[in-house]
């Protein structure tokens, strides 16, 4: 599939997801109602919907929503009184940054667990692996998040349970977000790896000598990662998402908070300003990934 | 002929007469940093933009007001020496307020009665202001000298004496030459906190103003880093880990593991927040329409229990009007927990065998297990035959359908938990115009009100008319009298209760601020 065409659909995606994020945050109650005291007589309720153009019909805001969206434009959080996209893309290196360390402390566990699993199938070690899944899959992340606060933080003393103030801080967070997809990772890795052992190159190239250490991680791995990096891209979705939760346990300054809160308080621009950052964030990383299969699989790039 | 109210303003005429000069040298000079948590953050620091309970938690660290409640939530003259009430010549309330010589605010400029005024138009324009509507009685604001003004009135307001003469003071000087979004970004006021820096989502960082005009209470303390932790067991986890000295919002639960810590003190107090059960009363076939009925779930619900198990404790029961508030009555009581009585009364209004009935429940913890409070209640109801079917509310939706007024469904049909806040230590006046009066489109009134009675609708209206707070304390006590007898306006259950805890090298006294806590107006070090 050509680029272009690629990337047209991501815009749609893009696209729809603003529709969507705009009809369901305008379906869900009166900002107005939210900010202004029980007691605000209705000339002062009117005033205020007057400033914020929600007085407006819902078509003739979503427009002026799209025209200003594409200068980058979000408008003014009614809360915060600042331009919504401020408020987000002062959070977001945050967010990104406890994002892509989930994501690499789930790899660097779910590699070598995977592969290892792989190699000694049946072992004590493979079934342990699969318990190993099993609580990882039922475990939430916020829970797992406060078992590692009252261990590391309260008993041992070794972390801190809040904030960002060194890298100290994100190794809590990351853990806690990174956790839940290890399992998952794990099982695509064995299984990949299996199917890849069994391949004809591999016993190729036992026959033909080649040290086992470099066939497994240099040969078999490199095609056998290629189910993994597609999944990636959906995982860093995920780990953005995941982070909205974690983010709020840990104290971390990301978006995830930003945006929660607004929701509750029906802080259209930020709701908006975020849901479309992390819609754009989510379609680049899925486009990345499949042009990836390119540089990792030659035949695709050529297919 | 004025009526000079001597009650509230001898206290502070005796403080104001005192020479400052003679305190301000017995206060050593602030020392050290204190890092504390907050459970949730405000978002403006600009008074005007004050739009949830939360943005007072920053806002009163650096603004005051002419009047304020002290750590013992009685009123007292704050930024005004004193106040009097009188009458303009066409029969108008005026209120003449002389302002405390000697206040600056942080850049250094004296506080005037031109910056009270400014602050007034500030305030007033509902474009910038989310509560113009506290100074829309105000005519004008008339400047006689540096230190004295009159505030006159379009008519009688009696929310503006019961909240502190509503004005925070702010800097007109200063606000005219940064302009709007400088002010936004480095707030200046009179506070006994100087603004320093913010991090949003992270921290708060304010330095003790050296120049604060209170001769005592002061900051004791040099640099005060607030915290925003929204996690309970994150936030207990940075006091025990030491990384922070106080806590906000002491989970319900721990209050008991706290109290017994070793090395750290805690407090707790009332919050601002009256919890009650309201009733649909609005349709015409609802069975709420029957006293008796509302009185039969006044008797079934065993509140005391509810605050024991399900708060830890952490509530305090009320009748109509909560201890220390304007028209408190010690006389009256809450309905006894008698479900004997209530099935008795349910049988008399014709429901010998109870109903079906949906119940809004709210999720959000606006409160402390507050869902789980909602829950318990419920159970209660449907063990004498008011068969609840609960339905569970995040915090939009369910302020929406508690709202009266709106064109088309969902309408609340049934039972609803609500509450009301208003200043601390609680003053009613306010919240029932909109929570007790019945519901008038256009007007403001009744806006959450599911109660017709045009005898209460007199007496309210007549609160709030009246500014003398000792006159209008007889008529709020009045109405809660009648409120309590004919269960109008919603069945009152607890006033939620939250504990504070710091290490003991701390000398901390907690200040409200308008409705909320949070102030750190007295706070030092031990004396080693």
């Amino acid at each position: 599939m050509n680029i272009s065409r690629r990337l047209l659909h991501s815009l749609i995606s893009i696209l729809g997801a603003s529709v969507i994020i705009f009809v369901i945050s305008r379906l869900s109650g009166d900002p107005v109602s939210l900010l202004l005291p029980s007691d605000a007589p209705p000339d002062a309720i009117e005033a205020t919907r007057q400033h914020l153009g929600l007085d407006k019909p819902v078509l003739v805001q979503y427009l002026y929503f799209l025209g200003r969206a594409l200068t980058g434009d979000f408008g003014d959080s009614y809360r915060w009184q600042v331009p919504a996209i401020d408020l987000i893309l002062e959070r977001l290196p945050a967010t990104i940054e406890l994002s892509i360390a989930a994501l690499l402390f789930s790899v660097a566990i779910a590699i070598p667990f995977g592969v290892f699993s792989a190699l000694h199938r049946g072992s004590w070690f493979d079934r342990f692996g699969k318990v190993f899944a099993m609580l990882g899959q039922a475990m939430p992340n916020f829970w797992v998040g406060l078992l590692l606060i009252l261990f590391f933080a309260v008993q041992l003393q070794w972390l801190p349970a809040f904030g960002r103030e060194s890298w100290s801080s994100l190794v809590l967070p990351a853990i806690a977000l990174g956790w839940y997809p290890v399992a998952a990772q794990t099982r695509i890795v064995r299984s990949a790896m299996l199917d890849v052992l069994e391949s004809d190159y591999v016993r190729m190239g036992r026959a033909m000598g080649v040290p086992e250490r470099v066939l497994i991680w240099k040969y078999a791995l490199r095609n056998a990662a290629i189910p993994l990096i597609t999944i990636l891209g959906v995982y860093f979705a995920a780990m953005l998402g995941g982070a909205f939760v974690v983010e709020v346990i840990f104290a971390w300054p990301g978006v995830g908070r930003t945006v929660v809160e607004a929701v509750f308080s029906r802080d259209f621009p930020v709701v908006q300003a975020g849901v479309m950052l992390t819609s754009v964030l989510f379609v680049a990383s899925n486009l990345l990934v499949d042009l990836s299969y390119g540089l990792i699989d030659p035949r695709i790039r050529h297919g | 002929m004025p009526r000079i109210l001597s009650r509230r303003s001898i206290g502070a005429a005796l403080l104001g007469a005192l020479p400052l000069a003679a305190f301000a040298q017995a206060a050593p000079a602030p020392t050290g940093t204190l890092t504390v948590a907050f459970a949730s953050e405000s978002t403006a620091i600009d008074p005007i933009k004050i739009s949830a309970g939360v943005d007072h938690y920053f806002v009163g660290q650096l603004f005051e007001m002419l009047v304020r409640p002290n750590a013992q939530l009685e009123q007292e003259n704050w930024l005004a020496e004193s106040w009097t009430l009188e009458q303009s010549a066409d029969g108008k309330p005026v209120i003449d307020v002389r302002l405390r010589q000697g206040v600056k605010f942080h850049n250094g400029d004296p506080m005037t009665a031109e910056d009270i005024e400014f602050s007034w138009q500030r305030q007033r324009d509902p474009k910038k202001s989310f509560f113009s509507h506290n100074v829309a009685s105000v005519e004008r604001i008339e400047i006689i000298d540096p230190h004295h003004l009159k505030i006159h009135f379009k008519e009688p307001d009696a929310s503006f004496v019961a909240g502190g003469l509503q004005i925070w003071v702010m800097p007109k000087k200063y606000i005219e030459q940064v302009g709007e979004e400088e002010f936004a970004r480095k707030p200046v006021g009179t506070g006994p906190w100087k603004f320093v820096s913010r991090s949003v989502k992270e921290e708060l960082r304010l330095e003790a103003f050296e120049d604060y005009w209170h001769p005592t209470k002061r900051p004791g303390v040099k640099e005060l880093v607030i915290k925003i932790i929204p996690e309970d067991l994150t936030r207990v986890s940075a006091f025990k880990t030491g990384r922070v000295d106080w806590i906000d919002n002491v989970p319900p639960a721990m209050v008991e593991e706290f109290k017994k810590m070793p090395g750290v003190k805690t407090q707790t107090v009332v919050s601002g927040n009256n919890l009650f059960i309201n009733f649909n009363t609005h349709m015409p076939k609802s069975p709420f329409n029957d006293v008796r009925v509302r009185q039969a779930a006044a008797h079934a619900i065993d509140v005391d229990a509810i605050i024991k198990r399900v708060l830890f404790g952490e509530g305090e029961r009320y009748a109509q009007v909560g201890k220390g508030s304007a028209g408190y009555d010690p006389e009256l009581k809450p309905y006894a927990y008698d479900q004997k009585r209530a099935r008795e009364l349910l049988k008399e209004a014709g429901y010998p065998n109870g109903f079906d009935i949906p119940c809004y429940n709210l999720t959000t913890p606006r409160e402390p297990n507050v869902k789980e409070v909602g829950e318990a209640m419920f159970a209660y109801l449907s063990s004498v035959g008011i068969r609840c079917q609960v339905r569970n509310l995040e915090y939009g939706a369910w302020i929406s359908l508690g709202k009266r007024g709106r064109s088309g469904p969902p309408e609340m049909d049934g039972v609803l938990s609500w509450m009301w806040s208003q200043g601390l230590p609680g003053d009613p006046g306010t919240p029932w115009v909109g929570h007790l009066h019945s519901f008038q489109p256009g007007t403001g009134l009744g806006t959450y009100s599911y109660t017709n009675d045009p005898e209460a609708d007199a007496l309210v209206m007549e609160q709030r008319r009246t500014m003398d707070p000792a006159a209008r304390a007889e008529i709020l006590k009045k109405l809660a009298r009648l409120k309590q007898e004919r269960a109008i306006g919603g069945i009152p259950t607890y006033r939620p209760l939250v504990t504070f805890a710091w290490r003991d090298k701390l000398d901390y006294t907690p200040w409200p601020v308008r409705d909320y806590w949070r102030v750190f107006q007295e706070v030092g070090w031990k004396q080693q």
